[in-house]
């Protein structure tokens, strides 16, 4: 295998390799730089942004569950302001595609993030409709399916030459949605986002998450994104980008005989910041072990149906 | 941030303060409440675990300037201003809460390291009964709270009445986390500038900073 081996391709953006970092869990990418050169990812995917800045959701934000977390964080973001300001600039120094993480409370504020950031030359824009923690907008697309569809296409009309990815959420059925997604003009669709979830002390008998109900995120997940992405694969002829619970090679291999092109390692990045590294390195060492030339060969391998 | 990072499960790694750093060695002083702490006392020698650190910023000393220094802590936030009594080299006043006599650990050691050491336990069982807050505002009656500086960690509740007794200084938030570096928002700490990540932004808060509900 060599290094072209793991290269693959989102619609017209080609990347190094199939491994990026999950919104929101790598911030913009200053504090990773500390812990490894940021050019060794496939691309970065940057934090959800909004036009103005958002305050977040008051503590406790997180709690950890069984194999996993449950996180209310609220979308706390720069907005689009400083962004463009400061952060973008700042992952420029890397060379790595960027991912700019989109988050609106109507279709008007998607369609106005979308352009600026367009035109601020980011390589993708994830459309984020799926984010369980805010009160307005947002997984409210994800989840009507004619709004949804709508708002691709606004957005799609929008950009022109950025890759249009569209984040979907496990709360709703998500074959039809990523076939919706790919007739409104969408390059790739990524899943899932957190599952909405509760967990509650039962001494207190409070929830342990101040605005009760958060996302469920980490290893608890994975099975059930695993089952998401092979079901959105199969509805769809654009990539798939799977995550949920990745946090080795092992994880994301599974990911990609079930259908994913590319994969995105989230909350394993908290237990260790250089696990999207690690999940490189051992895609590789599976691929070399199998003699397997083009990381592509296993998307959609899974034997036996 | 320790974690026990063979397994899934428990998922995330868990903040501790460096207790005692020797040249080969960091002690952790910790409490036994939930999962990692509990296995932890399972831990032999030779097993291994990952620690990534130190991480956060530390209690400033040189804004002391001529002031006393009074060091405040509630339980196993002892762990956190053991290396800060060293620090103020003797000259701080130490007052430590707990629940009882059971919970103050190491007291002759933290009396070598103070210039007065004063004990209080909610049941009475040692020291002053009440909480430490109460014992600092008993130790400030009619002395000019200019001349002090305070430095305190322990549960929000303590650092909240802490913060209300018009002494200048830092406590030392205890919010829960998940990353430790500043890349899940996970630790967000109230203050009039917007939220604040505790493990990147702190532990450590200037008084008035940190804003409690
Ligand atoms: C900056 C910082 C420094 C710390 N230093 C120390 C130290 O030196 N020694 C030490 O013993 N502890 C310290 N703590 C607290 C320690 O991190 C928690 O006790 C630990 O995470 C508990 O892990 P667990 O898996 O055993 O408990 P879990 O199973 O995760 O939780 C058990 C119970 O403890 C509660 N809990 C979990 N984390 C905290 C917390 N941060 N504060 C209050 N309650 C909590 C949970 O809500 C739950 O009720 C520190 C915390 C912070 C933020
Ligand atoms: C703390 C935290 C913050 C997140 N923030 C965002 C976000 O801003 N935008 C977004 O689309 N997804 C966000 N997510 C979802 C992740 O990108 C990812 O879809 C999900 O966590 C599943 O992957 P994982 O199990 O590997 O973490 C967040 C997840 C976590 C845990
Ligand atoms: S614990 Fe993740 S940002 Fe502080």
């Amino acid at each position: 295998m060599t290094d072209r081996g793991l290269q693959v391709r989102l619609g017209k953006l080609k990347l190094k390799n199939p491994v990026l970092t999950a919104s929101g869990t790598a911030g913009y990418g200053e504090e990773l730089a500390e812990f490894f050169d940021l050019s060794k990812l496939g691309a970065m995917v940057m934090k959800g942004i909004s036009l103005q800045p958002w305050q977040g959701n008051p503590a406790p934000r997180i709690t950890e569950t069984p194999c996993g977390m449950i996180n209310s964080i609220g979308l706390q973001n720069v907005g689009l302001d400083v962004f463009l300001r400061e952060k973008l600039p700042f992952v420029r120094q890397w060379d790595v595609p960027v991912i700019a993480n989109i988050l609106g409370t109507d279709a008007n504020e998607y369609i106005r993030l979308a352009a600026e950031l367009d035109e601020a030359g980011v390589e993708a824009i994830e459309l984020n409709v799926s984010c369980p923690n805010i009160k307005k907008g947002g997984i409210s697309f994800g989840r009507d399916i004619n709004s949804f569809s709508r708002l691709v296409a606004a957005v799609r009309r929008k950009v022109k030459n950025a890759a249009l990815i569209v984040k979907l959420t496990p709360d709703a059925p998500v074959d039809v949605f990523a076939r919706a997604a790919g007739e409104s003009g969408a390059d790739a669709v990524s899943l899932i986002n957190t599952i909405p979830a509760l967990a509650i002390d039962i001494n207190t008998r409070r929830p342990l998450i101040k605005n009760v109900i958060g996302g469920l995120s980490g290893p608890a997940v994975k099975p059930i994104a695993v089952r998401m992405v092979y079901q959105a694969s199969r509805a769809v002829k654009i990539p798939v980008i799977g995550m949920g619970g990745i946090s080795c090679g092992a994880d994301a291999i599974e990911f990609m005989l079930a259908g994913a092109t590319a994969v995105a390692v989230g909350s394993a990045i908290f237990r260790d910041p250089m696990a999207p590294l690690k999940v490189i390195e051992e895609i590789g060492a599976y691929m070399k072990g199998r003699g397997i030339k083009s990381v592509s060969g296993i998307t959609g391998a899974m034997a036996g149906r | 941030m320790f974690g026990l990072n063979s397994r899934k499960d428990p998922f995330l790694k868990r903040p501790f303060c460096y207790f005692r750093k020797k040249r080969n060695t960091i002690d952790i002083l910790y409490r036994v409440v939930g999962k990692v702490t509990t296995l932890m006392t399972g831990l032999r020698a030779g097993d291994t675990a990952e620690v990534m650190g130190p991480l956060g910023n530390c209690y400033p000393v040189e804004g002391v300037e001529g002031r006393k220094p009074i060091v405040l802590a509630g339980g196993v936030g002892i762990a956190s201003v053991y290396p800060l009594l060293g620090a103020l080299v003797g000259k701080a006043h130490l007052f430590y809460g707990g629940r009882t006599a059971r919970d103050l650990l190491l007291t002759g050691e933290l009396e070598s390291l103070s210039s007065g050491l004063t004990l209080a336990t909610e049941d009475g069982s040692a020291g002053f009964r009440g909480t430490a807050v109460d014992a600092v505002r008993a130790h400030l009656k009619g002395r000019d709270k200019r001349d002090f500086i305070l430095y305190a960690c322990g549960p929000n509740g303590m650092l909240k009445a802490a913060s209300a007794l018009g002494v200048d200084g830092y406590i030392a938030s205890e919010e829960k986390m998940a990353c430790g570096i500043g890349v899940c928002l996970g630790c967000a700490v109230r203050t009039p500038a917007g939220y604040k990540r505790a493990c990147k932004d702190g532990p450590v808060f200037p008084i008035g900073e940190v804003l409690f509900d």
